[in-house]
């Protein structure tokens, strides 16, 4: 009883460490980003721009391909219980009203996890391991505004744009369904959509979207930062920050949707 | 910057360090002289390049002053150590160069981050380092194209990059064919000849040591044992120098009772 | 550092005394820099008051010996101490710049160089 005690607490406190590890890379992100500016320190912008490609644009084929399938599930699911009520008419408005609110940002948010805070884990472990983090840090730059305040800036413009390709993607794939199977015209489907979805649909998927982005960036660098044993240790980090970021992105979308329904 | 100090540049004072509960540093004491070069000789795990890193403020101890001229850096701001630390140049063990980066953007990066030179005295500042090093002409080489040996040469450009008081080496031969680790020796003959600087090497590579050394520490387990010219290395009568001079495997204590334990003990 | 300019018949001579290092050689720069670009027939740094030369200073040097040779500008150096002589030696420019010993001998044969370096 005592050993499953003892765990417990030390699991706990293990967690307790790793999110104050994320508070202190947060802030210090934070401090580069917003505050040192206005100090004289430039952002690295050329850096950001690049990765701005790496993690945005060149996400742009696999959000909306996942999204557009994932419009036509809910569609086809839609459609099998609002088929008892003859209400299939509504589809159109249950697509576009979940996919802006929730799957758009979760769907973009969970693919992002899986390519970009991966790759950052790996980018930041693999420097760490050739000590190349350490020579950063020899010739005084600053660690945090030189990598990860790009990747922050990155995923701060890009996870917004890419939630709106999924939006659209999504509520496309549900059109596709409902024009072929439902017999619905092309102009009844726009105008379902555009009666069903309101601009508080949109924007507080698009917040949600902005703090998705935060988690991944912070626990793919977190992560990084704190490999440890050779490539076999950035292994390790590179997955677990993939499960970390998926799991705190849920959790923090409980969080909000809460907030969101209860301020509405 | 003019070599204008009387005194010891670098003086390590009562040095403790814990990783955890495992002592890697223990009371270490040593002077540094402006102008010389200090080889730290020791085993693996003998806590050598721990101190090099505290040396440079990798890490910080859990007691104990490390002066850099008159400066405590183990107990001073980060920012006032970064003014310090512009003086100062490391070649890592790995080389450490950024791979994302060409040879010549590896250079100069310390230049175009921290000073307001022009781009064009920048370009130039970086071609004469280089040449130093005998690697002219490989400015758009990407360091994944470099054999073991130029990486270090251009680590080493690198490290000289700000024109450093102090060049600290972590294992300058480590991984390299003798040929090659000959080559890097020369090297930093040739640096010391002619700057004058400070130069911190830490190696168990014994010939190598020797042959650029104007004094030697010698350590182990975390403690200083020795320290002197490579005559006096030598001529030493520690048991333990002796040892390693020798090069005889390290004497295992037997302890029948403990042994057994160890064999028969289950896993908790 | 400082840095003073001053002319003697057609020849510019730029006395620079103290360290030039880093933080001190964009000064050197724009006084080298603004005389060959300015149009002086030939232009002489002194050397004999600096203590301390980095690679900045010796890079500042070599910008200023290219300019000179795209201007035809006559350009050398003057009473280097031996830390500035073994830096360039070090960095392989000893044969490539002018060098004199003294400023009379600067001055009395910067005329007679061609017009585009040593080499």
């Amino acid at each position: 009883m005592t050993g499953v005690l003892a765990l417990i607490g030390r699991n706990t406190l293990a967690f307790l460490r790793y999110l104050s590890g994320l508070y202190d890379l947060t802030s210090e992100a934070v401090y580069w980003t917003f505050v040192a500016p206005f100090k004289g320190r430039e952002i690295k912008w050329d850096n950001a721009f690049h990765q701005m490609v790496l993690a945005g644009v060149n996400s742009i084929p696999i959000v909306s391909l996942i999204s557009l399938f994932i419009g036509v599930v809910l569609g086809l699911q839609g459609a099998y219980q609002l088929e008892k009520f003859g209400a299939t008419y509504y589809v159109t408005a249950l697509v576009g009203v979940s996919m802006t609110r929730e799957l758009g940002p979760l769907i973009t948010a969970i693919i992002i996890a899986g390519r970009s805070g991966s790759a950052f884990a790996a980018e930041i472990g693999t420097m760490k391991v050739s000590e190349e983090i350490d020579a950063l840090e020899v010739m005084g730059l600053n660690i945090v505004r030189y990598l990860v305040v790009p990747k922050y800036l990155a995923l701060l413009v890009m996870m917004p744009c890419l939630t709106l390709v999924s939006d659209l993607a999504g509520i496309l794939g549900g059109g596709i369904f409902e024009i072929y199977q439902l017999d619905q015209t092309f102009a009844m489907f726009l105008s379902a959509t555009r009666d069903a979805l309101v601009m508080r649909d949109i924007t507080t998927g698009l917040i949600k979207s902005l703090v998705f982005g935060l988690i991944i960036t912070e626990v793919g660098c977190y992560e990084g930062f704190t490999v440890r044993g050779g490539a076999e240790g950035v292994g390790k980090s590179t997955t677990s920050a993939v499960v970390v970021s998926i799991f705190l992105i849920i959790f923090a979308d409980v969080v909000f949707t809460a907030i969101f329904y209860y301020t509405s | 910057m003019a070599h204008d100090f009387e005194g010891p540049m670098i003086r390590v004072v009562d040095l403790v360090t814990y990783y955890g509960e495992r002592r890697i540093l223990n009371r270490v004491n040593l002077d540094i002289q402006a102008g010389e070069t200090m080889v730290i000789l020791g085993g693996s795990g003998t806590g050598k390049s721990t101190l090099i890193r505290h040396i440079i403020r990798l890490e910080l101890p859990t007691s104990g002053h490390i002066f850099i001229k008159t400066h405590d850096i183990c107990h001073m701001p980060e920012e006032r150590f970064d003014l310090l630390r512009h003086k100062i140049g490391m070649l890592f063990q790995s080389a450490a160069l950024f791979n994302s980066m060409t040879i010549e953007e590896n250079v100069s990066l310390p230049l175009c981050e921290l000073t307001q030179l022009e781009d064009s005295t920048i370009r130039i500042m970086t071609r004469i380092k280089l040449d130093l090093v005998g690697l002219n002409g490989f400015e758009n080489y990407m360091p994944a194209q470099l054999s073991g040996g130029m990486k270090k040469r251009a680590g080493l450009a690198r490290a000289l990059a700000m024109d450093p008081e102090i060049l600290l080496f972590d294992e300058p031969s480590a991984g390299l064919d003798p040929v090659t680790a000959a080559g890097i020796d020369a090297l930093i003959l040739k640096l010391k000849r002619a700057f004058r600087m400070t130069i911190v090497v830490v190696t168990h590579e014994m010939a190598s040591a020797f042959l650029i050394a104007d004094r030697i520490t010698v350590m182990d387990r975390g403690e200083v044992i020795a320290v002197g010219t490579p005559d006096e290395i030598k001529a030493s009568t520690h048991p333990k120098v002796q040892q390693f001079l020798n090069r005889t495997p390290e004497e295992e204590a037997i302890d029948a009772q403990a042994y057994l334990r160890t064999l028969t003990q289950s896993g908790e | 550092m400082k840095v003073q300019v001053r002319n003697v018949e057609d020849v510019a001579i730029i006395d620079c005394s103290g360290d030039v290092d880093l933080y001190s050689s964009p000064r050197l720069r724009e006084a080298l820099l603004g005389q060959i670009r300015g149009g002086a027939k030939s232009v002489l740094v002194n050397m004999g008051e600096v203590g301390y030369i980095d690679s900045s200073g010796i890079a500042t040097l070599v910008e200023g010996l290219q300019l000179s040779r795209t201007t035809k500008t006559r350009f050398g150096l003057y009473s280097l101490r031996s830390n500035a002589r073994s830096v360039l030696e070090l960095a392989r420019l000893h044969k490539v710049f002018n060098l004199f010993e003294t400023e009379q001998e600067a001055l009395e044969k910067i005329g007679s160089v061609q017009p585009f370096g040593g080499l």
